[in-house]
C-alpha cells in the first residue's frame, strides 16, 4: 500500500470541495446574501419615492451600500462553523503554509456569498434605471469590490472567532469604507461620463495588496486564537 | 561591556514588567512634570501671547489644542503598530500591555480633535460637520480605535487579546494611506474642496513657536497618561506574582 501524504494542492483542493459540499446543502448561505441585498436594494425606492431621476443618481450608492451590507450579513459564516467543530484545528495542524489555505476559504465564500450579489446586481441595476454600459461598469466594479469585502471579512471573522459577530461587523466596516469610495466613485464616473478606468485600476490594485496581505493578518489571527 | 551588550541587558530589563516598572517608578514623575511645565509655556504664551489672527479673531486660538491632538491621533496608531509588532514577533510580554494601554489614549486624543475642530469649524466655517477628506479620515480612524478596544474588552484570554488588537493595528496603520487617498479621490469628484486646512495663511513665527511647543508638550503627556495606564495594567496582569504582592505591602502597609 502506498502512503503518500497529501500536499498544499491537495488540501486546498479538499477545502473547496468540502466547503463548496457543505453550501450547496445548506441553501440559506447563497440565498440569504442575496435576497437581503435585493430586499435592501428595494427599500430605497420605497423612503425615497419611486422618481427615476432621483433614483438614478443615487443608484450606484444605493446598489455598493446594500452589498456592503449583504458581506457583513455573511461574515460569521466564513470561520465560526469550522472553529466550533474543530475543522479549522485539522486545517491549521495540516502543516501545509495557512495563508494558502485560508486564500482558497476566501475564495469559496466568496463563491457562495460574493458572487450572487455580483450577477443579482444584474436585476438591481435594472430595478434602478441604469443603462447597460453602467450596469457593465457596476459589476466590474462589484466583482472587485466583493473580493475585497469577502477578504476584509474573513479579516474581521478571524480576529473575532467564537464571539459576537457584531464585534467583526465594527472590525470590518471602516476597513471597507474606502471601498465603498472607490466603487461608487467608479460607478458615477461611468454615469457622468467620466474617466472609470481609473477606479477600476484602484480597486484591482486593491485586490492586489489586500489578497497576500490580508490572508497572511487572517493565518495569523487564526494562529493566534489557537495559541 | 560593550555597547551591544549593554543593549541587550537594557532590552531585557524593559522586557520584563517588574523590570519596565521600576524604571518607570522615576521617570514616570520626572515626564509628568515635564509635561506639565512645557504644557503651561506653550499654552498660556499661545492663549495670551500670541497675536490674534487678522481673520479669525481670537478663536483661532483654539488650535493649540487641536493640531497636537491631531498629530497624535495618528502617531499612537503607528506607536501601536510598532509595539504590535514587537510582541507577534519576538513575543515580548510587555509590548503587549502597551499596546492595550495606548488604545482608549488614541481614542481620547482622535475625539479631542474632531470635537475641538467641531467647535472651531462652526464660528469660522458656519457649520459644525463638513465631509472634508480630512475630517472624514480622522472619522475613520476613530472607527478604528473603537475597533480596536472592543475586540479588547470582548476577549476574555488576555495573551490572545493582546494578540489580536497587535494584528489589527498593524492591518489598521496600513489602511490609513489607503483611507486618506480614497477619501481625497472621493472628495474631488464630488464637489471641490470649498474648505481645506491646508490652504489656510500660512502661520507668522510668532504663533508657530508656541504652536511647536504644544505639540512637544501633548506627546510628554500622552507619554506620561501612557506610563501611567501601563503602571496599572502591570500590576494588574501580574496581580499573582510575589512583586507586585511586596510592592503593594510596602505600599499599603
Amino acid at each position: 500500500m502506498t502512503n503518500k501524504s497529501p500536499g498544499v494542492l491537495d488540501w486546498i483542493l479538499l477545502i473547496i470541495k468540502r466547503d463548496l459540499l457543505i453550501s450547496s446543502k445548506r441553501s440559506a448561505s447563497y440565498i440569504t446574501p442575496v435576497a437581503f441585498f435585493l430586499i435592501i436594494v428595494s427599500l430605497f425606492p420605497l423612503a425615497f419615492g419611486p422618481e427615476q431621476k432621483q433614483l438614478s443618481s443615487m443608484a450606484s450608492n444605493i446598489i455598493w451600500i446594500a452589498a456592503l451590507l449583504s458581506s457583513l450579513l455573511a461574515i460569521e459564516g466564513i470561520f465560526n462553523d469550522d472553529f466550533n467543530d474543530g475543522t479549522l484545528e485539522q486545517i491549521i495542524m495540516s502543516g501545509e503554509p495557512l495563508f494558502l489555505l485560508v486564500i482558497a476559504k476566501v475564495f469559496c465564500h466568496w463563491l457562495i456569498a460574493g458572487a450572487p450579489i455580483v450577477v443579482s446586481s444584474l436585476l438591481a441595476g435594472i430595478f434602478l434605471y441604469f443603462s447597460f454600459e453602467n450596469i457593465l461598469v457596476l459589476i466590474f466594479s462589484l466583482t472587485l469590490g466583493s473580493l475585497l469585502f469577502s477578504l476584509l471579512g474573513a479579516f474581521g471573522g478571524a480576529l473575532s472567532l467564537g464571539k459576537s459577530p457584531v464585534l467583526s461587523t465594527i472590525i470590518v466596516l471602516p476597513f471597507s469604507i474606502p471601498v465603498l469610495i472607490l466603487g461608487t466613485s467608479c460607478v458615477n464616473a461611468s454615469i457622468n461620463q467620466q474617466d472609470y478606468i481609473v477606479y477600476l485600476l484602484y480597486l484591482g490594485s486593491l485586490v492586489a495588496i489586500g489578497l497576500p496581505g490580508l490572508s497572511v493578518a487572517i493565518a495569523t489571527s487564526i494562529k493566534i486564537n489557537y495559541e | 561591556m560593550n555597547r551591544s551588550n549593554f543593549f541587550i541587558a537594557w532590552s531585557m530589563k524593559m522586557g520584563s514588567p517588574p523590570g519596565f516598572f521600576n524604571w518607570s517608578t522615576k521617570w514616570c514623575f520626572f515626564i509628568g512634570l515635564l509635561s506639565f511645565l512645557v504644557l503651561t509655556v506653550g499654552l498660556i504664551w499661545g492663549i495670551f501671547y500670541a497675536p490674534t489672527d487678522y481673520k479669525q479673531g481670537d478663536i483661532y486660538r483654539i488650535i493649540f489644542m487641536h493640531v497636537p491632538a491631531a498629530i497624535l491621533s495618528q502617531s499612537i496608531l503607528l506607536l501601536m503598530a510598532s509595539f504590535g509588532f514587537i510582541l507577534i514577533v519576538w513575543r515580548a510580554k510587555i509590548a503587549g500591555m502597551f499596546v492595550r494601554a495606548a488604545a482608549p489614549v488614541g481614542a481620547s486624543f482622535t475625539l479631542l480633535a474632531l470635537l475641538s475642530g467641531s467647535i472651531w469649524g462652526h464660528p469660522t466655517w458656519g457649520t459644525w460637520w463638513v465631509w472634508d477628506a480630512r475630517l472624514t479620515s480622522t472619522l475613520l480612524l476613530f472607527f478604528i480605535y473603537t475597533a480596536i478596544i472592543g475586540l479588547y474588552s470582548s476577549t476574555d484570554n488576555k495573551i490572545t487579546a493582546d494578540r489580536s488588537i497587535s494584528l489589527l493595528s498593524i492591518v489598521g496603520i496600513a489602511i490609513i494611506p489607503i483611507i486618506k487617498k480614497s477619501v481625497d479621490w472621493w472628495q474631488t469628484l464630488h464637489q471641490p474642496s470649498t474648505f481645506s486646512l491646508t490652504s489656510s495663511p500660512s502661520m507668522s513665527y510668532e504663533m508657530y513657536l508656541p504652536l511647536a511647543i504644544c505639540v512637544v508638550g501633548f506627546y510628554l503627556l500622552f507619554v506620561y497618561i501612557l506610563l501611567l495606564r501601563l503602571r496599572v495594567e502591570i500590576l494588574y496582569r501580574e496581580r499573582d506574582t510575589s512583586w507586585v504582592k511586596d510592592y503593594l505591602n510596602q505600599r499599603i502597609g
